[in-house]
């Protein structure tokens, strides 16, 4: 038993030699991702001075939570935006997976019919789009998604690309027989559905989840289109996208703009309030990222080990 | 089952119940302003829709549009028909550009309207300003937005940090004497008394330009980075230019390379940012360095009363602004902020009556732009003061309509507004003014060459890079990207526009 699992380990192992640079290059690369979120970090405790002085450093020469005292001053419309975030994040999350296994799975079912027609319905919008001007149209006037929660979930809900995921996931984890066997002790297509079919793919559906998860969270285009009037839904992302675009605006256009570009230009967020904007973006989804990886990884793998 | 479909309908009934409105007496109509920076607006439209009621039989609500999110909103709102949106900004420079939306039907044609309500409008702007809205629309010549009065000329100033100037032995008198090409001395010796890390001269590198050269902005050129230069006569800026009403390739010219290498002589000297070089942080480098008030001499696009704002009042120096040519209305100046009304809209009459009285009436101005008095502002000595409520009301006051009927701030002092209005009144209209540069025909070249100049003008601008290596590269680059073909289509229309006038 000991020797079987020492051959085995031997197997994937390799020499210290090749360890170690195995291990520094994915150090290295580890620390590509993570020394950008901490220069963030270290810019929102910066001192506005320093920035000033030195721009963005590593070792500024002062440190300030003045960023952050703002953000709390920010008081009502930062929470509400807070909390918008996470209401878009998570309905829209629900909605959009249950929508796409809903859709996948009658594409994966070969005794579907209509299989041929709705995978092609739902292909070809990822090939073709509306353009942005009829898509807008059909969103606020025939929709009525304009100033609501709606307007920033419904647009979003279908992916033609998860339901492709999606479906590859079922015809490689969940074998023909294993309906065939439920439908033979008498289940119905719903229980087969929930209480057979669905624990198989629960790795799938994480990967789903955290996609659709991240769209929701990240989104602010949305806001840009159909929110005009009722600013009480804005999610975050958008809170941060218009102080963005706003500074961006008026560098293009400071020399049409004149003194008004400059008036204009003393409303404007400081640099490390922006970066304090920025943690408090990515810390929530950064947080939800260790709950999904174990699925993920399972996903990953699953499909290879069933072979 | 049934109960998680139940659960998902009522989800999605919830979703979509907020779209609808109460029914109102009273039609709404909507405006879609700029630059807004408006969180709370309940006090201000309750006491707007009580002062409207009867005067223009409506119910106003305002869509607080930013500098950020404008153009997408607009664009949308317009090229969708959006009935939800009467009336929207317009501008020779903003994505909904007024003459090429006029030309294509977004906008209605108000001669009519003016002609039944607009007797207060007429009274309250200048005749030039009608001049400048009348152009070519989609329902032949006509006003197709009603042009705000507010700062309608335009005028480069050099912004001197009079306390450094001072200290380093020079008094303004002799600052006005010197030019562009000689503030060499200025600048070492500031150098000498601040330190290394100093930089004299805080520029934006595309006015400093013009400024230097004596050139305009052309309307309808590439806006990210002109190409097209106008010379203007300096002397007297209604007359032609020393090269006549010639549209030339802007980097081409004597003019420019001899500004370029002035310029760079400067920059190696380290006089100039480099981060000013840069376009993601030249406008943040500028105007951070501004409120500091670390520099010696700056350049603005100056507005009457600019000195006044608490933007200058609060850098902790002495400022001036050394005008480099009288104050002179060009297009893009005339036609700088507007409001129209877009055909989608149900309500244009209404709409109208709203902007002719916004335009005319002090009361409604008053409340649009300066808030509800007591809550966003106090009389003082019949001058308003800001209460700290204006933080959450501030829109742009220029973008709004005719600013000179808004009474004094404390900042502005009495009598502001008056000199104010006899200051852009008085201003001389150049040679070429009205016209407009239709770049639909070299729409492919503009794109072209938009791209190209956004790698070198910057930087050759403020200096970061040598015109001797580098323009002769660049202009070269510019021939392969149709520079000549652009030109040639600007001069025709231009000639087609001075002989037709």
């Amino acid at each position: 038993m000991e020797k079987a699992e020492r051959r085995n380990a031997g197997l994937n192992t390799f020499g210290p030699g090749a360890q170690a640079l195995f291990h520094g290059c994915l150090g290295l690369f580890a620390l590509l991702c993570i020394v950008p979120f901490l220069f963030v970090i270290i810019i929102s405790f910066t001192s506005e001075d320093s920035i000033r002085q030195i721009g963005y450093s590593f070792a500024p020469l002062g440190w300030s939570t003045q960023a952050y005292n703002y953000v709390f001053q920010l008081g009502g419309a930062l929470w509400r935006s807070y909390f918008n975030s996470f209401l878009i994040t998570v309905v829209g999350t629900a909605l959009s997976v249950a929508i796409c296994v809903l859709y996948s799975y009658p594409l994966y079912r070969k005794d579907y019919k209509y299989r041929g027609f709705f995978n092609f319905l739902s292909f070809f919008t990822m090939i073709f789009g509306g353009g942005l001007v009829p898509t807008f149209v059909v969103c606020k006037t025939l929709l009525g998604l304009s100033d609501n929660y709606a307007a920033l979930i419904v647009p979003l809900l279908f992916s033609p690309f998860n339901v492709i995921v999606m479906r590859t996931f079922f015809q490689t984890t969940v074998p023909r027989e294993l309906i065939e066997a439920s439908t033979i002790d008498g289940a119905g297509e719903y229980r087969t559905l929930l209480q057979v079919v669905l624990p198989v793919v629960k790795p799938g559906i994480a990967t789903i989840a955290l996609l659709n998860a991240l769209a929701f969270w990240n989104e602010w285009f949305l806001s840009l289109l159909y929110i005009t009037k009722n600013m009480d839904v804005i999610p975050l992302q958008y809170l941060l996208m218009r102080m963005q675009r706003n500074a961006d605006f008026l560098a293009k256009n400071a020399g049409m703009l004149g003194a008004d570009a400059a008036k204009a230009a003393r409303n404007l967020p400081s640099q490390s309030l922006k970066m304090a904007l920025v943690v408090f973006i990515v810390v929530p989804i950064a947080c939800a990222y260790p709950f999904f990886q174990r699925y993920v990884v399972a996903g990953l793998t699953v499909g290879s080990v069933k072979g | 089952m049934k109960k998680v479909f139940a659960l998902i309908l009522a989800l999605a009934m919830i979703l979509t119940a907020s779209g609808f409105a109460l029914a109102e007496d009273l039609p709404t109509i909507t405006i879609m302003f700029h630059g807004s920076n408006v969180t709370d607006d309940t006090a201000v439209l309750e006491a707007v829709n009580a002062y409207i009621a009867d005067k223009v039989g409506a119910k106003l609500e305002v869509v607080w549009g930013t500098w950020g999110d404008f153009d997408e909103k607009a664009t949308n709102a317009l090229l969708s028909g959006d009935t939800g949106i009467d009336m929207v900004f317009t501008c020779s420079w903003s994505a909904d550009e007024y003459n090429t939306y006029a030309k294509n039907g977004y906008f209605v044609k108000l001669d009519d309207l003016i002609a039944e309500y607009g007797a207060d409008l007429v009274a309250a702007i200048p005749e030039s300003l009608m001049q400048a809205a009348t152009i070519e629309g989609a329902e032949g010549m006509g006003i197709y937005a009603v042009n705000g009065f507010k700062d309608t000329a335009t005028q480069n100033c050099w912004d001197v940090n009079v306390t450094l100037l001072n200290e380093l032995g020079y008094t303004l008198d002799d600052f006005k004497a010197m030019s562009f090409y000689d503030f060499g001395e200025l600048f070492a010796k500031a150098k000498e008394v601040k330190g290394d890390s100093f930089y004299p001269f805080l520029v934006e590198p595309m006015v400093l330009e013009r400024m230097v050269t004596g050139s305009i902005i052309v309307a309808g050129d590439s806006g990210s980075t002109n190409l097209l230069s106008l010379y203007l006569n300096q002397d007297d800026v209604s007359a032609e230019g020393p090269e006549g009403n010639v549209l030339l390739n802007k980097f081409a010219t004597e003019e420019y390379r001899k500004f370029a290498e002035k310029m760079h002589e400067y920059y190696e000297a380290g006089y100039v940012d480099p981060s000013l070089a840069v376009a993601e942080t030249s406008n943040d480098t500028r105007t951070n360095t501004q409120k500091t008030g670390e520099y010696l001499i700056g350049t603005q696009s100056y507005a009457f009363g600019y000195e006044f704002s608490a933007d200058v009042l609060d850098r902790g120096i002495e400022v001036a602004f050394v005008p480099c040519t009288e104050p002179y209305v060009d297009t893009t100046a005339s036609q700088g902020a507007m409001m129209a009304i877009s055909t989608a809209s149900e309500h244009p009459e209404e709409s109208f009556k709203f902007l002719a009285l916004l335009n005319s009436d002090p009361t409604l101005m008053t409340l649009m732009n300066y808030g509800v008095e007591g809550v966003h502002y106090n009389l003082e000595d019949g001058l308003v003061a800001f209460t700290e409520e204006r933080a959450n009301y501030s829109p742009w006051t220029n973008g709004m309509g005719n600013v000179t009927i808004l009474p004094d701030t404390v900042d502005e002092g009495a009598g502001f507004r008056e000199s104010f209005k006899e200051y852009y009144a008085g201003a001389k209209g150049i040679p070429a003014l009205g016209f407009v540069f239709n770049n639909e025909p070299v729409a492919n070249e503009m794109a072209a060459l938009g791209t190209v100049a956004a790698q070198y003008a910057l930087a050759l601008d403020a200096g970061a890079l040598d015109p001797a290596d580098t323009l002769p590269v660049f202009l070269e680059a510019l021939d392969a990207a149709g520079m000549q073909a652009y030109l040639d289509e600007a001069n025709a229309q231009l000639d087609a526009y001075m002989s037709a006038k």
